[in-house]
């Protein structure tokens, strides 16, 4: 399975960090998405004519929507993480699957420009990735009432996957996330996974690292 | 918040939202803070700056009974003190490196801190069960004209005819922290219910904000 890569991608990093916690191995072909515009180029686009990254290719399958090819490789190697037969349970891994697009619309193009220095409305930008990082919170508020500590059950799912990676980068774009508890604690769950893997900007939990002996850090 | 009754004392966070072995950012008059509690659940304020390169300590992460820094990792007790700097594993920190501390208490689910040296206790708020922590870019003033009624001494709002109190506090940055507690027995719906009210007072209150009407 060939994953179209660019290391400090949110959307590129959902798949692998999706890959990882369901075992899957992908063959990684890193694309030059800054400065080569590589995703724009006639290689990829033949692939891909949107011009956007991730890709992953399997066979003659091509899927080019990373909530897509979260459900693919939850699919065939993780059903876990996949939406139980419970209706509501269902319809809210749904919901949270388009709700990601908001996410990567609004704290995603903050992110670019700030980084990035793609054109764009800065503030409203912003303004749009705190109403989404609002109502985040508020559905994990409701779901904790409900005995549930992710976003569609009390197990993670495809769903959480696809939220945190443009939420745990908002400050890169400028938004803060010190007001919102209930994401915080959220995003350490995650974190916290058997297999979580990081990017950059995005850590594994600290204090679940070994504590660095004396006779280490001699050598 | 600073009236007469809550003195120093600021409410920066619910006890939930601070398991053991976590550390939090907070803000108090006195700046930005890392709030943090132990692994045996002892909870310590310190100024949000680590003395060695001033990086953030709440971006830092707590093992055992210590709060490390992210960036070198100099570990720091309860009372700010310096106990341990990896990159000199024989060295002793001298006392003289320590961060800045507060006072911390914690009672019905509600955690205070006090920017000074007081003698004083924060309020004791009977009968009030905690459901979330929200920020706002209204006022006070804007929160009071949204739910139609004045803010106590202690800092709470009560709407009419409802489960509802929020406890406010204003910050610096023109923001406001509000902790939203629920009166009596609540089930899970009406919980969710009361979240969803006081995420429409939030609404209201920016809305005036926003049009001048509060200020």
């Amino acid at each position: 399975m060939k994953l179209y890569d660019y290391i400090l991608s949110p959307s590129c990093y959902k798949v692998r960090l999706m890959a990882a916690l369901s075992g899957v191995s992908l063959d990684i072909r890193p694309v030059d998405f800054h400065p080569g515009l590589e995703h724009r180029g006639p290689e990829l686009l033949a692939l891909n004519p949107a011009g956007s990254i991730p890709i992953l290719q399997d066979g003659d399958l091509i899927l080019t929507e990373s909530s897509a090819i979260l459900v693919y490789l939850a699919a065939k190697a993780g059903p876990e993480w996949l939406a139980s037969d419970k209706p509501e349970e269902a319809a809210r891994v749904q919901q949270w699957l388009s709700f990601s697009g908001r996410l990567t619309a609004s704290l995603g193009g903050a992110r670019l420009h700030e980084m990035l220095l793609r054109p764009g409305d800065i503030d409203a930008l912003q303004r749009q990735g705190v109403a989404a990082l609002r109502e985040l919170e508020l559905g994990l508020v409701e779901q904790a009432e409900r005995g549930m500590r992710f976003l569609a059950a009390d197990r993670p799912t495809v769903a959480d996957i696809a939220c945190f990676p443009y939420v745990a980068l908002a400050p890169d774009g400028g938004v803060s996330l010190d007001a919102y508890p209930a994401i915080r604690l959220w995003s350490r769950r995650l974190r916290s996974l058997d297999r979580f893997i990081e990017m950059p900007g995005v850590h594994r939990l600290h204090e679940l690292k070994a504590e660095p002996t004396v006779e280490e850090s001699k050598v | 918040m600073h009236s007469d009754t809550t003195g120093s004392w600021t409410p920066v966070a619910l006890s939930a939202d601070l398991p053991a072995g976590t550390v939090i950012p907070a803000r108090i008059s006195a700046g930005s803070i890392a709030l943090w509690r132990s692994e045996s659940g002892r909870l310590s304020a310190s100024a949000d700056r680590c003395p060695h390169r001033g990086m953030s300590l709440s971006h830092g992460f707590v093992r055992g009974e210590a709060l490390s820094c992210i960036y070198h990792g100099w570990s720091y007790a309860q009372g700010g003190n310096c106990i341990r700097i990896p990159a000199h594993p024989g060295l002793t920190p001298p006392e003289t490196i320590r961060a800045r501390t507060f006072a911390v208490e914690e009672a019905g689910g509600v955690i205070w801190v006090a920017a000074d040296e007081t003698e004083t206790k924060p309020p004791v708020l009977e009968g009030l069960t905690p459901l979330r922590s929200m920020t706002t870019d209204a006022g006070i003033s804007a929160i009071e004209t949204a739910a139609g009624t004045k803010a106590s001494a202690e800092g709470l709002i009560e709407p009419a005819g409802g489960t509802l109190c929020l406890l406010v506090s204003a910050r610096n940055d023109g923001q406001t922290l509000i902790h939203v507690l629920l009166k009596g027995e609540t089930s899970p719906a009406d919980r969710i219910a009361a979240s969803r009210e006081a995420e429409s007072l939030r609404r209201a209150a920016e809305d005036l904000q926003k049009k001048g009407i509060a200020s």
